[in-house]
């Protein structure tokens, strides 16, 4: 399979390696010149605040959506530069999890998880039944695989779509807010899921979230992004104690900082008229 | 309205059109592609096609009977009540049919495809397929396309027989005109080339139109219930103009 082989590859240390990333949405510039790696077989966490395109970052990466400039490389091919059938093929190596699990409603929790089997592989009914249950076995929901998306809590959801995403035993997972809305049990046992697949499988994993306890018990190295570009770097403990205002407002959890609380506005006694009356 | 909001409402309307017009073609590129999932276009065509079978049939009785009663009224003026059956059946086979089937599968399939595929934009199910590498042109968009085009031939000819069968309960059952005369004159007019061919060609690019605007407004309907539900009135309204203006195109270069 596609993905056994590409586990083989020989690599470099950076699975995926931004480089110059520039993009604009609208009016609204996300990157400006954005560097990152992410070495192979670690956790990398992207941190920032809400808006500054983590997600976009994640997109890149998949190709989903193309830079204005700027290189994605991911296992060694450019990914903006890749022909749709290079990247479906590469596609296949990558595991996505969505924020909000992103299961095919029509279908069953094992449909959802054989889905990319039947669609990729032509495997024996038995062959696929059992890759299938060895994956929901993994996520521990063996005995929910006839249930349907819709009678499925959040935790449980999020851990389905964690199982569709590795069926493939892939590479590299991208983890799209996977803690959000989870309460603490299902958030530890997502918790300890990203651990497990990425020391026993050896999968690469780069996490978007902002869950600063959690991040520290899982990942190896942390991104800080703000304003388009990286702000600060390096393993959770060292970042948290790191002496820059990007670090302080994040991790102190200040309510201002270099990211101010107010929304870029004219002035505020023009606004309300004061100004004005004071002339 | 300014001068330059106008202008923008024109470019934009012109700009849909060009991208209703690329994504046609990328639908009919995914075609053989989507011949692989040809479960999920049978499962389609049985959506489009059988469920909306009772309303196609309920609304084509009725609009035979109407017709009778109608054109027996304007009929009896000039004394040629004995042609009422050819005339049905031409107005059924040639323009109502078709016309009437496409309106009422754009209201009931058209917006549920349109509801259903803009939904699993809004919770990523699209962006997720393509994730795993599965063209979601070819898994959603072209066999909802092709269902159309399959099943709605298939409809309008439901709909001529009801309409027949609706004609006949008012024209002979009711009105008291001749059996024999009602079918005898109807199947000596009616062509199979001209008429019942001609109708058929109609309905399946009708078929075409009102699948490809419902595929198109769910696939690019704004990720909010607000987008979901102007896409959805949006299917209705343009596959109805749309319909209507092609008819006349159509009706103009086959007569």
């Amino acid at each position: 399979m596609n993905a056994v082989l590409a586990n083989q590859k020989a690599s470099p240390d950076a699975l995926v390696q931004v480089r110059g990333l520039r993009t604009r949405i609208g009016a609204k510039t996300i990157f400006d010149g954005l560097d990152l790696d992410v070495p192979r077989g670690s956790i990398t966490a992207i941190m920032g605040p809400s808006g500054t395109g983590k997600t976009t970052l994640l997109r890149h990466i998949t190709g989903q959506l193309r830079p204005d400039a700027g290189s994605v490389i991911v296992d060694g091919e450019d990914v903006p530069k890749l022909s749709r059938r290079a990247l479906f093929d590469l596609r296949e190596r990558i595991g996505f999890l969505f924020q909000n699990s992103a299961l095919l409603t029509d279908f069953s929790v094992f449909e959802n998880v054989a889905f990319p089997l039947r669609q990729h592989a032509k495997l024996p009914e038995e062959l696929l039944r059992n890759i299938v249950l060895t994956k929901l076995q993994a996520v521990g929901l063996r005995g929910a695989a006839q249930l349907m998306p819709s009678e499925l809590s959040g935790g449980m959801a999020r851990r389905v779509a964690l199982a569709r995403a590795i069926v493939f035993d892939p590479m590299l997972i991208l983890y799209d807010e996977p803690f959000v809305g989870l309460d603490p049990i299902a958030l530890n046992q997502v918790l300890r899921l990203i651990r497990t697949l990425n020391k026993t499988l050896g999968i690469t994993s780069i996490l978007v979230a902002h869950e600063l306890a959690a991040i520290r018990q899982v990942a190896d190295r942390v991104y800080l992004i703000a304003n388009g570009k990286l702000v600060a770097q390096g393993a959770p403990d060292e970042l948290a104690h790191q002496d820059s205002p990007w670090t302080r407002q994040f991790f102190g959890g200040e309510a201002d900082g270099p990211v101010p609380f107010q929304y870029p506005a004219p002035d505020y006694a023009t606004e309300l008229g004061f100004a004005e009356r004071t002339r | 309205m300014n001068a330059n909001l106008r202008r923008n409402w024109l470019l934009q309307g012109i700009a849909s059109v060009g991208d209703c017009g690329l994504f046609f073609v990328a639908v009919l590129g995914a075609l053989p592609k989507s011949l692989r999932h040809w479960r999920e276009t049978c499962r389609q065509v049985w959506f489009v096609g059988a469920m909306s079978l009772v309303i196609v049939m309920t609304c084509g009785l009725f609009v035979g009977m109407v017709l009778a009663l109608q054109l027996y009224y304007t009929l009896s003026i000039f004394g040629g009540t004995a042609a009422l059956g050819t005339v049905v059946a031409l107005s059924l086979f040639r323009e109502l049919g078709p016309v009437v089937t496409a309106l009422l599968v754009a209201g009931r399939a058209g917006t549920a495809v349109t509801a259903e595929i803009g939904l699993m934009r809004a919770t990523d199910q699209i962006d997720a397929m393509g994730m795993m590498a599965v063209d979601p042109l070819a898994y959603v968009a072209s066999p909802r396309f092709l269902a159309g085009v399959i099943a709605m031939p298939l409809l309008a000819c439901v709909f001529n027989a009801m309409g027949i069968f609706g004609g006949h309960l008012v024209g002979v059952t009711w009105l008291g005109l001749d059996n024999g005369t009602f079918w005898g004159n109807m199947t000596s007019t009616v062509s199979l080339h001209r008429d019942i061919l001609d109708g058929l060609y109609k309905s399946i690019v009708f078929g075409g139109i009102v699948s490809l605007i419902a595929v198109f407004q769910g696939y690019t309907a704004p990720p909010t219930s607000e987008g979901v539900a102007y896409s959805t009135t949006r299917t209705v309204v343009f596959s109805s103009i749309v319909i209507l203006a092609f008819d006349f195109v159509m009706t103009a270069f086959m007569t």
